[in-house]
């Protein structure tokens, strides 16, 4: 078995359209991540008991299934209660939870790291609790999680191939298309690994970036 | 002296030669000796009944596994051990080594037959598509898919169904891949996609576990011609193809070929009335 260049060329616009869908699931995964995590976040540290307990249940519950599983229960089991989300948005979805129970973890720790003094100057300072969090607490915990979240981001980068699966039709799917087509695994296969080598390499220097420009806490 | 070096250089190749020709000859019954000395072949199926099926004990039936397990317990191998493939993972699967024969209703076409050694004709069957009661969009070809822009078909990844449907012109976003015959079925259920398309006894024996009325078979598609599978054998491993044919033909004659087919619905007639050479040059 032997590397075809003409093969390659062929078959590069199809593998494009895909890596076309892995980025769009990515990005719309990290922002569906992004939101739930500081939600799951903010719920967990509520003065409601039940609230901050079942969403810490759920949580844990999340992160302790494989998202192979939860993707097929959403774009198979949802339809039987009348839930029909079309693939990507499944997909999106199953990315978007499961990483966000990963990310509570970050917000949490961000959240943590914010000093007692700032909360007790808040409440000095008489500000409402919605004030404390949007203007206190929030802009100084979130700028050192920046690396931390894109790290989970290309982790999550990595999974998409998972969303195959379930029909959505990204670079992994695309690839196997064409080693259906033509018996031919090595070029696709390999051109996969390619791509995902070449955009996992260009967000670790964007991740470098933000570490040297978020990382540093100021005290 | 140069001379005598060039004539023992010349006999160094000729031994070399010989050599090689033993090896690529001995080579070929090594492949049978060593499934014997084993014990077990390894085929390749797709789960997709009648055509090849796994119990839930693990067990391997269908059709087209139960021809093979005879045929290779003639040819002194006792067992088959099989592995779930995806269709269009069967001939790389096949070249790569993973499995010895793929005897999973794998269609015989052209581009097929130049990428592996077939057995003569076992399973042959028409193409159908599962549609929702009274077939709402009308289908009744590929053809009619291609020309509906809204219209989308399931179709087993790498299987025939799928290159029909794209060599009808249906485009490929409206192709979906579906990964098995369950998922299939729930998608043309949950209104995904609006035909799944297999040849004509798995669709009917997926409809018949499902005992869903909202369904409906279209059968058989038109302008899609009755295909037949062989067992698939890697390219190189002849011999053993053409001991296996000759055990096949054996069974064939003795009526034991029908006797294992047809219980599943599928012709023992078909299988006889054409050959790999007719299947592999037609078009």
């Amino acid at each position: 078995m032997e590397w075809d260049w003409n093969f390659v060329r062929e078959i590069m616009p199809t593998l494009i359209q895909g890596v076309k869908i892995t980025i769009l699931a990515t990005v719309l995964g990290s922002i569906l991540a992004a939101i739930v995590g500081l939600a799951i976040a903010l719920a967990r540290r509520s003065p409601n008991r039940a609230l901050s307990r079942s969403v810490g249940w759920f949580a844990e519950f999340i992160r302790g299934t494989p998202l192979l599983v939860q993707l097929y229960f959403i774009f198979y089991v949802l339809p039987d209660i009348g839930i029909l989300l079309p693939p990507l948005v499944a997909g999106v979805i199953g990315l978007g939870l499961h990483y966000g129970t990963y990310t509570a973890e970050v917000y949490r720790a961000g959240i943590d790291n914010v000093p007692r003094g700032q909360w007790e100057a808040a409440k000095a300072c008489n500000l409402s609790g919605r004030h404390t969090w949007t203007h206190i607490i929030l802009p100084q915990a979130i700028p050192p999680m920046i690396p931390a979240l894109a790290n989970y981001f290309i982790a999550m980068f990595k999974e998409t191939p998972l969303l195959s699966a379930i029909t959505v039709l990204e670079l992994m799917n695309q690839a196997k298309s064409v080693a259906n087509t033509y018996y031919r695994y090595i070029e696709p296969m390999t051109l996969v690994g390619a791509f995902f080598l070449v955009i996992s390499l260009c967000s670790v220097v964007l991740l470098r970036w933000l570490e040297h420009r978020y990382g540093r806490i100021e005290r | 002296m140069k001379k005598l070096a060039i004539l023992a250089g010349v006999a160094g190749l000729a031994v070399i030669t010989m050599l090689l020709a033993s090896g690529a000859k001995s080579a070929d019954d090594a492949k049978l000796d060593q499934l014997k000395g084993q014990g077990f072949a390894r085929v390749a199926i797709a789960n997709e009944p009648p055509y090849t099926a796994v119990a839930a004990d693990g067990k391997v039936s269908g059709a087209a596994p139960d021809v093979a397990r005879e045929i290779f317990k003639r040819l002194g191998v006792n067992d088959i051990v099989a592995s779930i493939s995806e269709y269009g993972a069967m001939i790389p699967g096949l070249q790569a080594g993973r499995f010895d024969v793929v005897t999973a209703g794998l269609f015989m076409k052209p581009e097929r037959c130049a990428a592996v050694a077939y057995s003569e004709p076992v399973l042959c069957d028409a193409e159908a598509m599962l549609v929702k009661k009274g077939n709402p969009k009308g289908f009744k070809s590929y053809e009619d898919i291609a020309k509906d822009t809204s219209a989308t078909i399931g179709a087993p990844g790498g299987g025939t169904e799928e290159k029909l449907a794209l060599n009808a012109g249906v485009p490929r976003d409206r192709v979906i891949v579906v990964p098995d015959g369950q998922s299939g079925l729930k998608m043309v259920q949950d209104g995904r996609i609006d035909a799944y398309s297999l040849p004509v006894l798995s669709i009917n024996d997926l409809i018949k576990k499902a005992n869903d009325p909202n369904l409906e078979v279209i059968a058989p598609v038109q302008g899609a011609p009755v295909y037949c599978d062989g067992a698939a054998f890697k390219k190189g491993d002849e011999a053993l193809r053409d001991a296996y044919d000759v055990e096949l033909a054996k069974m064939k004659k003795s009526g034991e070929f029908a006797k294992i087919i047809e219980p599943y619905g599928f012709s023992a007639k078909a299988a006889m009335s054409t050959t790999r050479e007719k299947l592999c040059a037609a078009k």
